[in-house]
């Protein structure tokens, strides 16, 4: 079978799959207790959407350290669309986020400690965009860009794991807790739907970035056909 | 015999750090001028009496951070933009090793935070009647906070000085990487002005610490990729 039949099978498949997640969270999944009417289903969204805006942070760490190492600019290309994925799954995810805290306590803001540490990530991807928009010099831009992405990289455990379990929070409590532990206290249809809708978003994001890749891979090409 | 003349080089590097600064003395007045100019406005306008009891432990550590980070910021981008405008850059990156740059810049805004602080935190405490009860607390806090703060703004200087608009870029850059520790110094303040007890102040000032060396230690090794780029 040629790549390009696997990769359309793999697509069809995504697709299939996140179908299947959908009809799941809202038909076969039960609401949880002690949550408002419905709105416990939105974390069959919220949560994959938080995972992949980190997610994305790391490949944009592993892809900037290669680049520093290699300096290949395909790196620095894979660097910034791992960026530009995390950067629209952290909005959506604060989206999600205050769409939930809106219906359960009736504000869109809370200045909740998880709040503050997706908006802290979004800054940072933004601030990743500006540096970016500020080098004209494509090397420079790729090294100085990967330089700032590393360095935003460790204050990504302090905000992900250390402030919200050192401040009070309104979120409810995360499937890691604070212990370090695996928390498995949710029915068994809703841990099946919440697992398999993480591997379709994680399979969303992978297929974004390889296509966001292969456009820069592209890109690259016909640069270095013209220079040549 | 290599490790001292990497501490000569460091150290030659902050003298003419402290040399240029008091033949034009820019970034002292630039910090100084901003965070008595910040300070006055908040004095002002909100003084000792204007905050209700309860809220005070709130307002004042979360205020006097916000004044603090701010002048800071007016002031500490100056280190690499300087060289770059100057065009002495080049001739710097000849004469020292990137190490003895780096830590020679970030002694010089080590020793500027520190200057700061030592005039804006009395005057704070004077003018806001903010009373702190764990005075080592508060010197422990303020002084893991200019470690921490040098660090992050003596990288992202260097970061901006080879970008266009470089002064905008320095606070672009600099809050999200800082807030996580703006929020721990704040927390950490309020503990010491609250107790005084060292251990009052001890959560935060491991926080502190973790994330200011985690990010000296990463900007010492990401320095030479950003000077010689």
């Amino acid at each position: 079978m040629s790549d390009n039949r696997v990769r359309t099978a793999l697509h069809w498949l995504l697709g299939a799959w996140l179908v299947l997640v959908i009809a799941a969270a809202f038909f076969w999944a039960p609401a949880a207790a002690g949550f408002k009417g419905e709105s416990s289903r939105i974390v069959f969204f919220h949560v994959p959407q938080a995972w992949v805006a980190v997610l994305a942070f790391c490949v944009n760490l592993i892809a900037s350290l290669r680049y520093l190492r290699t300096r290949d600019p395909l790196d620095d290309a894979r660097a910034a669309a791992a960026a530009r994925l995390g950067l629209v799954f952290s909005l959506l995810a604060t989206v999600t986020g205050s769409i939930f805290a809106h219906v359960m306590w009736n504000s869109f803001w809370n200045w909740d400690p998880r709040e503050i540490s997706i908006a802290i990530l979004l800054l940072i991807y933004a601030a990743y965009f500006a540096l970016r928009e500020a080098v004209p010099d494509e090397e420079r831009r790729a090294s100085l860009s990967a330089a700032y992405a590393i360095l935003a990289f460790v204050t990504m455990p302090f905000l992900v794991f250390v402030v919200p379990r050192i401040y009070w929070s309104l979120h409810p409590d995360t499937i890691i807790g604070a212990t370090g532990k695996l928390k498995m206290q949710m029915d068994p249809r809703m841990l099946q739907t919440l697992f398999a809708s993480l591997v379709g978003f994680t399979g969303l994001f992978f297929w974004l970035y390889t296509l966001d890749v292969r456009l820069a891979r592209v890109r690259l090409a016909r640069q270095a056909r013209e220079e040549a | 015999m290599r490790a001292s003349s990497l501490l000569s080089e460091s150290l030659a590097v902050l003298g003419k750090e402290l040399t240029s600064e008091v033949r034009s003395r820019v970034a002292l007045n630039a910090i100084g001028l901003f965070g008595i100019t910040t300070l006055v406005v908040v004095a002002y306008q909100i003084g000792p009496y204007q905050i209700q009891e309860k809220d005070r432990p709130y307002l004042l550590s979360a205020l006097l951070w916000v004044i603090l980070f701010f002048a800071a910021t007016s002031g500490l981008a100056r280190v690499f933009v300087k060289e770059e405008d100057a065009h002495t850059a080049k001739t710097l990156r000849l004469a020292a090793r990137p190490l003895a740059v780096f830590a020679g810049k970030y002694l010089f805004n080590l020793i500027l935070l520190a200057a700061l602080f030592t005039l804006i935190v009395p005057l704070y405490c004077a003018l806001m009647g903010y009373e702190v009860r764990g005075l080592a607390g508060l010197a422990l806090v303020l002084a893991a906070g200019a470690v921490a703060l040098s660090a992050s703004s003596t990288i992202v200087a260097a970061i901006i000085s080879r970008a266009s608009g470089s002064t905008t870029l320095f606070a672009i850059l600099s809050v999200p990487l800082v807030l996580p520790l703006l929020v721990m110094l704040i927390q950490g303040t309020r503990a010491a002005a609250g107790s005084v007890e060292l251990a009052a102040v001890l959560p935060a000032l491991q926080g502190i610490v973790s994330l200011g060396g985690a990010l000296l230690i990463v900007s010492v090794f990401l320095f030479p990729v950003v000077w010689h780029e």
